[in-house]
C-alpha cells in the first residue's frame, strides 16, 4: 500500500500493520456491537457496507489510466486480476461462469487465511473464519457497482486457506 | 484567445458534484466583451446538461477516456472526459487546444481520486472542499 504525496515521494504503510489491522476490524465489530453469536446480521451488514465503500473508491482509483470496459466479463476479469493484486497481492486462481450472470471466483491461498492456525476440528475453524470473508464480499460488490455492474456477492470456505466467492449479476 | 470557461463534474445519477467558472488571468477586456460573457453565463448549466445526452450516446462507440469535443452551442464547445466509473468531467470553452484541455482533465481526475480516497466522502455526493476548489483553479491556470 502506498500513496504519492505532493512532491512525488512515496509514503509506505507497513504490511504487517495492515495484516493485523484487518482481522482486528472484525473483533472490533463484535466488541462494539455486543454480539455474542458469530452469525450476526448487523455485523454482516456493517462489514459488507464498509467493504462496499472501499471497493467503490478502489475501483475508481486503480482504473485511472486504462480504457473503459467493454462488457461485464471484462469488469469481472478486472476484479479478479487487478483488484485482487492490489488488495491481496495475488490474482484469483480460478474463475468460472455459467454464462448466465453467475461467476465463481476461487482463491486457493487467501491472504487473510494464510496466518490462521487450525484447531483439531476443521469444521469449527471454517465456521469461525467465515465472517472474515464478509468485508471482501463488500469489496467486490462495491468495485463492481462503481464500474456499472450491480450484483450480489456471497462467500464460503470449505477448507482454509481456500475460499470461493460467488457473484450473481442482477438481471435487467 | 481564451475567455472564460465553465467546468463541471457530473456524477453517475446526472447530478453535478462540482461546478466552477474559470476566468483567465486578468486582461483588459472591453465593456462589450464582458457584457456578452455575462449574458450567457446562466445558460452554462443548461448547455452542459443537454450535452449529457450526447455523451451517453458517444461513450459506447469508443474505449477512450477523453471524448474530446462532443457538442457545440453557438460559439461554445463542450469537451468531456469520462472516468471508468462513469463520472463525467465536462468543460465548456470556446478555444480549441485539445492537448492542454486533456492535461487539465487528467490533473482534475487525479484530484477527484484523492477526494474519493477520503473516508468522509461518499461517492456521488457534492464536493465541497475548499482545497479541491483551489487546486482545480490552479490546474486551470496552468493548462488553460
Amino acid at each position: 500500500m502506498s500513496r504519492t504525496s505532493e512532491d512525488g515521494t512515496l509514503s509506505l504503510v507497513s504490511e504487517s500493520c495492515m495484516d493485523f489491522l484487518l482481522p482486528e476490524i472484525l473483533n472490533m465489530m463484535y466488541r462494539t456491537n455486543h454480539a455474542e453469536d458469530i452469525e450476526n446480521d448487523a455485523i454482516y451488514y456493517k462489514l459488507e457496507s464498509l467493504g462496499f465503500t472501499v471497493g467503490q473508491s478502489l475501483a475508481e482509483k486503480f482504473t485511472q489510466d486504462r480504457p473503459r470496459f467493454v462488457d461485464t466479463l471484462d469488469v469481472v476479469k478486472f476484479v479478479c486480476k487487478d483488484l485482487w493484486t492490489v488488495a491481496f497481492k495475488k490474482q484469483v486462481d480460478n474463475l468460472k461462469t455459467n454464462r448466465r450472470g453467475v461467476y465463481v471466483l476461487q482463491d486457493n491461498n487467501f491472504r487473510w487465511f494464510m496466518r490462521m492456525s487450525l484447531d483439531a476440528d476443521p469444521a469449527e475453524a471454517t465456521k469461525r473464519a467465515a465472517p472474515y470473508l464478509w468485508f471482501p464480499c463488500g469489496l467486490i460488490r462495491g468495485a463492481l457497482a462503481n464500474l456499472g455492474v450491480s450484483s450480489v456477492v456471497m462467500a464460503e470456505t470449505s477448507n482454509i486457506p481456500q475460499c470461493t466467492f460467488q457473484i450473481r449479476i442482477a438481471q435487467r | 484567445m481564451a475567455s472564460s470557461f465553465y467546468f463541471a463534474i457530473v456524477g453517475t445519477n446526472d447530478h453535478p458534484l462540482y461546478e466552477t467558472e474559470i476566468t483567465p488571468s486578468s486582461r483588459p477586456s472591453s465593456a462589450v466583451d464582458s457584457l456578452k460573457r455575462d449574458e450567457h453565463r446562466h445558460l452554462n448549466q443548461f448547455i452542459v446538461h443537454s450535452a449529457l445526452d450526447i455523451v451517453e450516446e458517444v461513450q459506447w462507440n469508443t474505449q477512450n477516456l477523453y471524448l474530446k469535443v462532443v457538442d457545440k452551442f453557438n460559439e461554445y464547445l463542450i469537451s468531456v472526459y469520462l472516468s471508468v466509473g462513469n463520472v463525467k468531467f465536462m468543460l465548456l470553452h470556446d478555444s480549441k487546444s485539445e492537448d492542454s484541455i486533456k492535461g487539465f482533465f487528467v490533473d482534475v481526475h487525479e484530484l477527484y481520486l484523492k477526494t474519493l480516497m477520503n473516508p468522509f466522502y461518499t461517492p456521488n455526493t457534492a464536493i465541497t472542499s475548499a482545497q479541491f476548489d483551489q487546486r482545480v483553479k490552479l490546474a486551470a491556470k496552468r493548462f488553460l
